[in-house]
Order: structure tokens, then C-alpha cells, then sequence
């Protein structure tokens, strides 16, 4: 049986080679590979070894509560523009957020926000804006007041100015002299961006941002975010859902079980989502002659009959998909059934973090 | 930067939170009990020489220690729990001031409620002889610093643990309650014997028996500003606890 694996151009992939085989921390770090991390130097954001000149660097990071490993060694840098953090629930998202955001130390590894640890470090929240997933605000607070609360924690020259401009960024002024507690999802959810706005931050976290909103507060949000990444500002924002990261992110980092499944651009990240391999069960009239036609297509690696189903095995999703019907038609088969086996998303993350 | 417009915002906050208004009523409930006790003492007959017990037994080591455990826990412990704290920890501020004005309203909204209810209680006990009265006074601005010495503990417990209720009842109950009482050496080590010192230096001559005297001052202020350290040292080094 040959390889499964697709065989893939160098340098598809931005993120820096991961160490070998699931390397827990004493792993020795592997050495950087220039030619994969060149080729995609236009890429935006880039991800490199370690420029630690950018303003979100995480070199070797790993987090674990007891002996449950929450993130495991991740290393990646960014630059200015937006990028999405995907992964199933439970992958480490949030893990990574509040080491970035220094609300929890890394076990090992460094984090640097603007060349200094965030841990530790009260004086980076000048730099950074923190939209916590959790909808946990003041709720006898008006939206104004915490807005209000936030910019003069900040020390800002003249808080009531900035509260009222960061409101009005997230379309919450005909509502902000109302009490948090009375607010929606969504408005709770912009209240918490204005508050993190305020003081101009040129890095935003966003734990995500998009859960509650409607489709309207959704693309306005999308916007904003868009606009502040064409300032020059670095937003990361997490996600479970991969359409939201599509629609909005220049770069995407894929993380599953704690580790960094692949890191680049998300039309990379799409085709290798879209074209790894997979099972397909097939139904038709006759299955083992569609079987031993299958097996001459150079997509097909395999094909066995179980429990009165065909499996094909191919290398590529989408290049099966173009083929099967035309191979059931020349082998004289009539198919009554194809399907791909497994195609949750979670599959996908763990196909991604095995062939890294 | 600013920090008294820091410190105050926050202790307006803490206070806004502090006050919701199930908790106030139990809290004033707790400071009345002493003086609905002490109208009841004060039916039965008072025996000459029993306000300090009285006092002790009513305020300093039942309620003063419950109502800051509640206050105290509240103004840093409910706002890590929930979360909200977040919004507060992810600003460029020393962690110090963060602690001091959580302290401050808990220790202050304590006093608040207990100098009266230690007044009353004592007046009711004690009568208004001159004698009495000092003894009353004393022990009343005694429990106001006391309210800060124990609200500061239990700030700093709930920056220190997301148990601190449980733990610091547990410390109000066995440390002050009975290790303190039993045990000679520990008094050195209890807000309780504090009071008493401080007490004891406020009233008049011979009226109050303690161990450490007008030291209880010194012990006092030493407590919070260690505690103080403490908590803002820990919280520096507070992790979010996780969700996934």
C-alpha cells in the first residue's frame, strides 16, 4: 500500500516544522527550515520561527493543568492583520488566549507581547485588548460606565472622550446608558469590545467574538475588525467555526488536543482540509467489479469489500468526487450510494495535526 | 498615570457590587443581632465587670469576623469567580491597587455596620456610666480596625484561593475561635487578641485583660500591610481558571 499522505508541495505550509512525533518538552527544538518559511514570505500575517521583533511571539509554549496537557508546545509569531485561531471546542483556544493576554503562565516556553513576557507583565495591557469569551461584565453598570471603568484604569488622558468614540466603534450609543444587565448577547459582546478598544490597543484578542450575534452585528463586527487590521493592528480571534475564520482572517492557525495543527494562509489551509485522504462506502451493482476498476485510477490507493460494502481508500476528497461516476459507467456499474465516511471537522484537525 | 482616580474607580465598582441589596439586608441583619441580644441581656440584669465578655462574645469574636468574611470574600473572591474580574486584572496597573480599594470598602462597610451595632450593644449592656461608656468606645474603635485587619485577610484568602469562604471560615472558627483561646503563644498570631490590646489601651486603666496591650496597634497595622503584600503578590501571579 503506498503512503496515504498526499504528497504535498514544500512550503505549503508558512508554520515553522513542528518537532518530531508528538514532542512533549524535553524534545530538543527543531531547527528551522529557511525554504519552506521563504516561499511564503508575502503571505500576510507571517509566520516565522522566531522574529521575535513581532508584536505576538510564543516560542515552544506549552500549558498543562496536573498531567492534562492543554497546549502543547506551540511556536509561532504575528504580525499586523487579522487571524483566526480555529479548532474544535476544547482544543486549547482559550489555553492560548490567556497565556497571550498574561492571565496565565506558560509551563514551559515563552510568550512575548512586543519582545516582553506577557506573564508578569501589568504594563502590556497598554498594548493589548482582551475580549474574554466569558459574558461575566459589572452587570448594575451602564454600558457607558464600564466603558468609562476601563478607560480610566487605562490612566487615559480624557476618559469620557474615549468612551464615547469607543461606543460609538461598536454601534452601542443609543444603548449605552442602559444597565449591562439589561442587554442582549450581542450587545454584551460589543460592550466588552468597546471596553477593550478604548485605549487604542495595537494588539486585540477576541475569545469568540462572534458567539450570540446576529448576522447583522455579525458582518458589522467583521468590519470593524477589518478596519482595524488596516490600521496596522494585530488581532487574533478564536473560532469553531471554520467559516467565520474564512470570511475574516488573512492567516489562520489550526489547533487540535493542544497542538498547532497547521499555521498559513487560509485558501492552504482550505485546499489541504478539502484534499487529504479519505474512505468512501460505496453502494452499486455489482461492488467488486467497480472494486478492481477503481484500483487502476491513479486517486485510489485501496479498495476492500466489508459487510457487503465497498470502502475505496483515495488520496485526494475531491479528485474521487470527479472520477467515481465516470469509473461506475465505463466498468458497466450502476452506483446507488457514495458517501465519505468521516467529515466532521474534527476529523479534518486530527488528519492535519498526523500529518505534521 | 493617575492611580488615586485608579483606586477610587475601583473601590466605587467594588462598592456598587458589594451592596446588592440580598446581601445588605443580611449583613445588617448580622449587625443587629448584637444589639437585639444585648436588650435581652440587659432585661435579664447586667452583672457589674461583664461588658468586655459581652462585647467580645456578641461582636468581636461572632460577628465582626462574619460579616468581613462575607465582605471581604465578595470584593475580590465573587468577582474572580464570575469573571469579572477579568476586566480589571487586564489593565497597566500595579496589582497593589487593585487589592488596597477591595480592601478598603470591604474593612470600611464593615466598620460602618459594626461601630454603631458595638455601640448600642455596649450602651445596652453597659449603661452610661463614664466607665462603661469608655470601655464601649473602646472596643468600638477597636472593632473599626480590627474590620480592616480581618477584611484584609480574607481579600487576600480569596486572591489566594478560589475556597476562600470555606477556608476562611474554617480560620475564623478554629485559628480565632478556639486555637487563640486555648493556646498562649498563638495569641501573637490573632486578630481577636489584637482587638482586645487595642482595646485594653483605649479603656479606662485595669477595665480589660490582654496580651499584647497597645502593641495590638502595631500587630494591627503590621497584618494589613503584610497581608496586603500578600494578596497583591498573588494576584499578580493569578491564573484564569479554565473553562475547556
Amino acid at each position: 500500500m503506498t503512503d496515504p499522505r498526499p504528497t504535498d508541495p514544500a512550503g505549503s505550509l508558512v508554520a515553522p516544522p513542528a518537532p518530531t512525533a508528538a514532542a512533549l518538552p524535553p524534545a530538543p527544538p527543531a531547527p528551522p527550515t529557511p525554504a519552506s518559511l521563504a516561499a511564503n514570505r508575502s503571505v500576510a500575517p507571517t509566520f516565522v520561527q522566531v522574529d521575535t521583533s513581532q508584536p505576538i511571539v510564543l516560542e515552544r509554549v506549552s500549558r498543562w493543568y496536573g498531567n492534562v496537557v492543554a497546549v502543547n508546545d506551540i511556536t509561532f509569531a504575528l504580525g499586523s492583520g487579522i487571524t483566526g485561531l480555529l479548532g474544535p471546542n476544547g482544543a486549547g483556544k482559550s489555553t492560548l488566549l490567556h497565556m497571550l493576554a498574561g492571565l496565565l503562565r506558560p509551563s514551559s516556553g515563552r510568550v512575548l507581547i512586543n519582545g516582553r513576557p506577557a506573564w508578569l507583565e501589568p504594563s502590556v495591557y497598554r498594548q493589548i485588548g482582551l475580549v474574554p469569551e466569558r459574558e461575566a461584565v459589572h452587570s448594575f453598570l451602564t454600558g457607558r460606565q464600564f466603558v468609562d471603568l476601563a478607560a480610566r484604569l487605562h490612566g487615559l488622558p480624557d476618559p469620557a472622550g474615549a468612551t464615547q468614540r469607543a461606543i460609538a466603534t461598536v454601534d452601542l450609543a443609543t444603548v449605552a446608558d442602559r444597565a449591562v444587565g439589561t442587554y442582549s448577547k450581542g450587545m454584551r459582546q460589543r460592550v466588552k469590545i468597546a471596553a477593550a478598544l478604548v485605549h487604542e490597543p495595537t494588539i486585540l484578542l477576541l475569545d469568540e467574538p462572534f458567539n450570540g450575534m446576529d448576522p447583522r452585528q455579525r458582518l458589522h463586527m467583521m468590519d470593524l475588525l477589518r478596519s482595524m487590521a488596516a490600521a496596522g493592528r494585530t488581532i487574533l480571534f478564536s473560532s469553531h467555526i471554520l467559516e467565520e475564520v474564512e470570511r475574516l482572517a488573512d492567516g489562520i492557525l489550526v489547533i487540535y488536543a493542544g497542538r498547532l495543527a497547521a499555521a498559513g494562509d487560509y485558501r492552504e489551509i482550505r485546499r489541504l482540509m478539502t484534499d487529504r485522504p479519505h474512505t468512501f462506502r460505496v453502494r452499486s451493482s455489482d461492488d467488486r467489479r467497480l472494486a478492481s476498476a477503481f484500483l487502476t485510477e491513479p486517486a485510489v490507493f485501496g479498495a476492500e469489500l466489508r459487510d457487503d460494502r465497498l470502502a475505496v481508500q483515495v488520496s485526494e476528497f475531491s479528485g474521487f468526487t470527479r472520477i467515481v461516476a465516470r469509473v461506475a459507467r465505463d466498468a458497466g456499474v450502476r452506483l446507488f450510494e457514495v458517501a465519505p465516511t468521516d467529515d466532521s471537522l474534527e476529523s479534518v484537525f486530527e488528519y492535519l495535526v498526523s500529518r505534521r | 498615570m493617575n492611580l488615586v482616580d485608579v483606586v477610587v474607580s475601583i473601590a466605587a465598582v467594588t462598592a456598587r457590587a458589594l451592596l446588592g441589596r440580598r446581601r445588605t439586608i443580611l449583613m445588617l441583619l448580622l449587625a443587629g443581632a448584637p444589639v437585639l441580644l444585648g436588650l435581652l441581656v440587659r432585661l435579664g440584669g447586667t452583672r457589674p465587670g461583664a461588658l468586655p465578655s459581652a462585647l467580645e462574645g456578641l461582636i468581636v469574636s461572632s460577628v465582626l469576623p462574619l460579616v468581613a468574611l462575607v465582605f471581604g470574600t465578595a470584593a475580590l473572591g465573587s468577582e474572580l469567580d464570575d469573571g469579572t474580574a477579568v476586566h480589571i486584572l487586564t489593565k497597566p496597573i500595579p496589582r497593589w491597587a487593585i487589592v488596597l480599594p477591595k480592601l478598603a470598602v470591604a474593612g470600611g462597610l464593615t466598620a460602618l455596620l459594626l461601630f454603631p451595632s458595638t455601640i448600642l450593644a455596649g450602651i445596652l449592656v453597659g449603661g452610661l456610666s463614664s466607665r462603661e461608656l469608655g470601655l464601649t468606645f473602646a472596643y468600638a474603635i477597636a472593632v473599626v480596625i480590627g474590620s480592616f485587619v480581618y477584611s484584609a485577610i480574607f481579600v487576600a484568602l480569596s486572591a489566594a484561593t478560589s475556597r476562600g469562604l470555606v477556608i476562611g471560615l474554617g480560620y475564623s472558627l478554629l485559628w480565632e475561635g478556639l486555637l487563640s483561646g486555648a493556646l498562649k503563644g498563638t495569641q501573637l498570631f490573632s486578630v481577636r487578641e489584637y482587638i482586645r490590646g487595642m482595646a485594653s489601651a483605649l479603656a479606662p486603666r485595669g477595665s480589660v485583660e490582654s496580651v499584647v496591650g497597645a502593641y495590638g496597634f502595631v500587630f494591627a497595622a503590621v497584618s494589613i500591610v503584610v497581608v496586603t503584600a500578600l494578596a497583591s503578590w498573588r494576584l499578580a501571579r493569578y491564573e484564569i481558571r479554565a473553562a475547556e
